[in-house]
């Protein structure tokens, strides 16, 4: 049985916020999670609730998405403050590094 | 290479931290080397040690796995892969600043077998006493009046080097760039400015309070609180006494390089690397070496014997030298171009270990047991 919730009836129940590999070792292995939240600050600290320690590795202590990792609301990348991102249900939200080729690192 | 699986007890361990992972380089009498890694692969580790308290943990200083997802603290057995602890230093939410890296891990007091202190970028220094698990900052340091002022050097705004007086852990001496030096004998509770006589040629005063470009510091031997200083702008000691430096650049080739080591018995003896200067990152004469102090630095011996050159442009960075407990020292040194050399002889003359690992960013000599 298909254990992902379809696209209608994620419209009603949330917003879906979509793990990267790297950071499912929290979410004991989910790559989607449904979360209710208002605005994307707000639904960092509710997926940080459900998987303590999450947010840390997206934001740092300033509270801004770290360097070369990008947040999605739907398809644009978030680039003011995460609380002035407001969200509704059905909305999708990506966490993804960027990618840095030809860093000097 | 002979490959042994196994670190030996009592055998000579290096740890070598390098752009792209970690490496442990191990030999029962410092002429036969095995290497175990890279653990990490593909990070960046800043600093890699063994806890020189038990001679069997090992700490990195990198960044969570997949690299974007902040700094990373890893522990674990040596000879095993080490794992993530359950934290790395960070600020205070609304505190205005956020750890970027982690630059230097320095084993805590002898009686506090678990302890631990962390400089990071942006300047700072943490304490765990749980092995890394958890972590608190030294505010009076952290916040210091002024640190609004404070400009990076070329590779950032940095507590680097880290000094805990083995005879009084009240004791601590933290090095900043580019800040300058601060000192604290109170535990931490309040810190000084200790940048005396100490010069800051990019600044139009060139002796300030602060904004002296630190690049390391050690303590001397002779354990009674004098340390060896390498600068930006020269060479230094500092007496026991402590209050203003003494420049010993005289007899170098340069008054510019990262890293400065003490012998690990012998007082008042050391070791420098020197580069041709902020500008141009290289070995003078393009010949790498190592120059030697017994004095303080009022003297300086040039060692090449097995170092490449002419024809050598590789720099050495702030934590690419260490030395052994042996009798004689073995010293250590890595470059930037991947490099690890080894000498037996206490800088007489020097052996390759490994030629072409990734740029070399600490070496960290131990004792297993």
């Amino acid at each position: 049985m298909d254990s992902r919730i379809r696209s209608e009836e994620l419209a009603h129940s949330g917003v879906m916020v979509h793990i990267p590999p790297a950071l499912r070792s929290f979410t004991d292995g989910q790559d989607e999670v449904l979360l209710e939240a208002g605005d994307a600050a707000s639904l960092l600290r509710a997926l940080d609730a459900a998987f303590p320690g999450i947010r840390e590795r997206i934001l740092d202590e300033m509270g801004r998405p770290r360097p070369y990792v990008n947040v999605f609301v739907n398809d644009e990348l978030v680039r003011g403050t995460l609380e002035q991102v407001a969200l509704s249900r059905g909305d999708a939200v990506h966490i993804l590094p960027s990618v840095a080729g030809g860093s000097l690192a | 290479m002979v490959l042994l699986p196994r670190v030996k007890k009592d055998g000579t361990v290096v740890l070598v931290g390098t752009k792209k992972g970690g490496f442990v380089f191990h030999s029962p009498d410092r002429r036969r080397w095995s290497v175990l890694g890279p653990y990490l692969p593909g990070m960046p580790v800043y600093h890699m040690i063994l806890d020189p308290r038990d001679g069997r943990t090992v700490y990195a200083a990198s960044l969570n796995p997949g690299e974007v997802w902040g700094p990373g603290l890893y522990r674990g057995r040596l000879g095993s892969v080490p794992a993530l602890t359950k934290s790395a230093p960070k600020f205070r939410e609304g505190s205005g600043l956020a750890v970027k890296a982690l630059w230097h891990i320095e084993p805590g007091p002898e009686d506090v077998p678990g302890s631990l202190l962390a400089g990071v970028e942006p300047a700072a220094l943490f304490r765990s006493d749980d092995r890394g698990d958890s972590w608190s900052g030294y505010d009076a340091l952290n916040h210091y009046p002024g640190r609004e002022n404070w400009t990076p050097g070329f590779g950032g705004l940095c507590a680097h080097s880290v000094l805990l007086d083995p005879r009084d852990s009240r004791h601590l001496v933290v090095g900043i760039s580019a800040v300058g030096a601060f000192e604290s004998k109170d535990g931490g509770a309040s810190w000084k400015p200790e940048n005396g006589n100490v010069r800051a040629g990019f600044l139009p005063n060139p002796y300030p309070e602060t904004g002296q470009c630190v690049h390391h510091l050690v303590w001397d031997s002779a354990r009674d609180g004098s340390i060896f200083h390498q600068n930006h702008c020269g060479t230094y000691h500092r007496g026991p006494e402590g209050g203003p430096w003494t420049e010993v650049t005289k007899g170098l080739p340069s008054d510019f390089g990262f890293a400065i080591v003490a012998h690990p018995h012998e007082k008042h003896t050391a070791y420098v690397a020197p580069l041709i200067g902020g500008e141009n990152r290289v070995p003078p004469k393009s010949q790498l070496a190592v120059w030697k102090t017994s004095n303080r630095g009022r003297s300086w011996k040039r060692l090449t014997k097995g170092l490449p050159g002419p024809g050598a442009y590789m720099g050495v960075l702030r934590e690419a030298m260490s030395a052994d407990g042996g009798d004689p020292a073995g010293l250590y040194l890595g470059t930037n171009t991947g490099q690890l050399y080894a000498s037996r002889d206490e800088g007489a003359s020097w052996k390759p270990i490994a030629t072409t690992l990734p740029p070399i960013l600490s070496v960290s000599a131990g004792l297993a047991r």
